[in-house]
């Protein structure tokens, strides 16, 4: 069974009847070269604060998007890995069940969201997250002249006290969707949805869609053997696939 | 009436003695109500309060129907006028904001109208117009940050503009109708079956 027939199985318990879309990604960790653009794109696409020198030393840093590295091996023969970290969107989601104000929830497009405005910081869902992508408002962090003129105005900009996560470019989404019905098109096509962090990727290892369409680019790749998921034996379920690294064997060289 | 037991605990206790004895003595009723003098007092000066407040708060809140800095009139222009909104606000159709006509938009007709050339307001206008500077417009319909609205979809969902902003055409100051809240949207969401209309990444980011 590959990992793309392994998610669908969730898919039918889920929470809607019909779901149109089942937003997914693929991260191929062979094309993952760490450059930390998609970081970068993140941050200046959905009006992430820079919290400072001495919140950073608490730990109180905001980054939807995060690349964790990983060391194999003692020196002469260490070997990197890169693995890119962010919102899973699980569709079996621990976090949703956390929440006692319903401010995240999983919505009928396969997302695990998070209303700003309703939430009330208890923070319950940051503990419950295996992953820890969940980013904590300590304070209401603030733009200087002129950085808050690059403040994106599809999304919303956090106060004190909000938790906030990878949303999969929520706004984007809102956008074709918007233009998808100005063809008159029920659906968007793949291809036309690219969040931030994918669309800056100069080794294109991010690749978004829609994973119930098997002719998008996203299904084709989750279905390659190499294909995994991150703590799947917690079965949250994510959105998210992906590619193992393959190391050359240097002895067989 | 008050029963034996809502006096005060002095006269009840005369009262329920009164009472054992099998005498019959006449308690005032306003002598009971004395101690509560205090309260209904309070009472007053609190209500009297709440109502000075709201005349306050109305005369003061002027963010439904705020003076403009040109009296700019609707009634003339969409009402007696029968221009069409799209004319001035023309981004409405194709854009989340519905846009305010430039200054050049204004002073295009208005340096042809003959009739009104000459009043105050033009004036006003054309003073705008001499410094390149854009009219200061008051928002009226103004959502919170945290919403994503769109003009360009209700409109092209065949929705009139009076629906949400009320009869502009009778306005001589433009003036908020609808209030905006949540419920106000979510109610025309679930009566016209909206596609994912509530849920809640449709409006909020």
């Amino acid at each position: 069974m590959s990992v793309l027939d392994t998610i669908r199985k969730y898919r039918e318990a889920g929470y809607y009847k019909e779901f149109d879309y089942h937003w997914g990604m693929t991260v191929d960790l062979d094309r993952c070269t760490g450059c930390e653009a998609c970081v970068v794109a993140c941050q200046a696409e959905n009006n992430l604060p820079i919290v400072g020198e001495s919140s950073f030393a608490q730990r109180r840093e905001i980054k939807w998007m995060r690349i964790e590295r990983y060391w194999e091996g003692e020196y002469p023969n260490a070997k990197l890995n890169f693995i890119p970290m962010f919102c899973q969107q699980c569709d079996e989601a621990p976090c949703e069940t956390a929440c006692p104000v319903f401010a995240t929830y999983h919505n009928q497009d396969g997302l695990n969201t998070q209303i700003y405005n309703r939430c009330i910081g208890t923070r319950t869902c940051a503990v419950y997250c295996p992953y820890e992508v969940r980013y904590f408002n300590w304070f209401t962090y603030t733009w200087d002249e002129p950085l808050e003129r690059q403040l994106n105005p599809d999304v919303s900009v956090r106060e004190k006290g909000v938790m906030e996560k990878c949303t999969f470019c929520i706004q984007r989404i809102r956008q074709a969707k918007d233009l998808a019905k100005d063809d008159d098109r029920r659906k968007v096509r793949d291809g036309e949805v690219t969040p931030a962090c994918a669309q800056s990727c100069p080794t294109e290892a991010l690749v978004f869609g829609d994973l119930n369409d098997p002719e998008s680019r996203v299904s084709k790749m989750a279905n390659d053997p190499r294909g995994y998921q991150v703590l799947e034996e917690q079965n949250t379920s994510p959105s998210v696939v992906y590619l193992q690294k393959v190391h050359g064997d240097e002895e067989a060289i | 009436m008050l029963s034996v037991h809502n006096r005060p605990p002095k006269i009840q206790a005369i009262a329920k003695q009164e009472f054992r004895e099998g005498v019959r003595v006449n308690v005032s009723v306003l002598e009971a109500l004395k101690p509560l003098r205090k309260s209904a007092l309070l009472g007053i000066i609190g209500i009297v309060g709440i109502v000075v407040g709201l005349k306050i708060n109305a005369a003061y809140s002027t963010h439904l129907k705020p003076v403009q800095p040109i009296e700019f009139s609707h009634r003339i222009h969409a009402g007696e006028n029968q221009i069409e909104c799209l004319y001035c606000h023309s981004s409405a159709d194709r854009s989340p904001s519905a846009g305010v006509p430039s200054v050049a938009k204004c002073v295009g007709c208005h340096e042809r109208i003959a009739t009104v050339r000459d009043s105050a307001e033009i004036a006003k206008l054309n003073a705008y117009w001499q410094a390149q500077e854009p009219i200061p417009w008051i928002k009226v319909h103004d959502v919170p940050d945290f919403v994503h609205f769109t003009h360009k979809r209700h409109v092209l969902a065949g929705l009139e503009c009076q629906q949400c902003h009320g009869p502009v055409e009778t306005m001589d100051r433009i003036e908020r109708v609808a209030d905006l809240t949540m419920p106000w949207c979510t109610d025309c969401h679930t009566l016209n079956q909206t596609d994912n209309g509530l849920d809640c990444y449709t409006c909020h980011k």
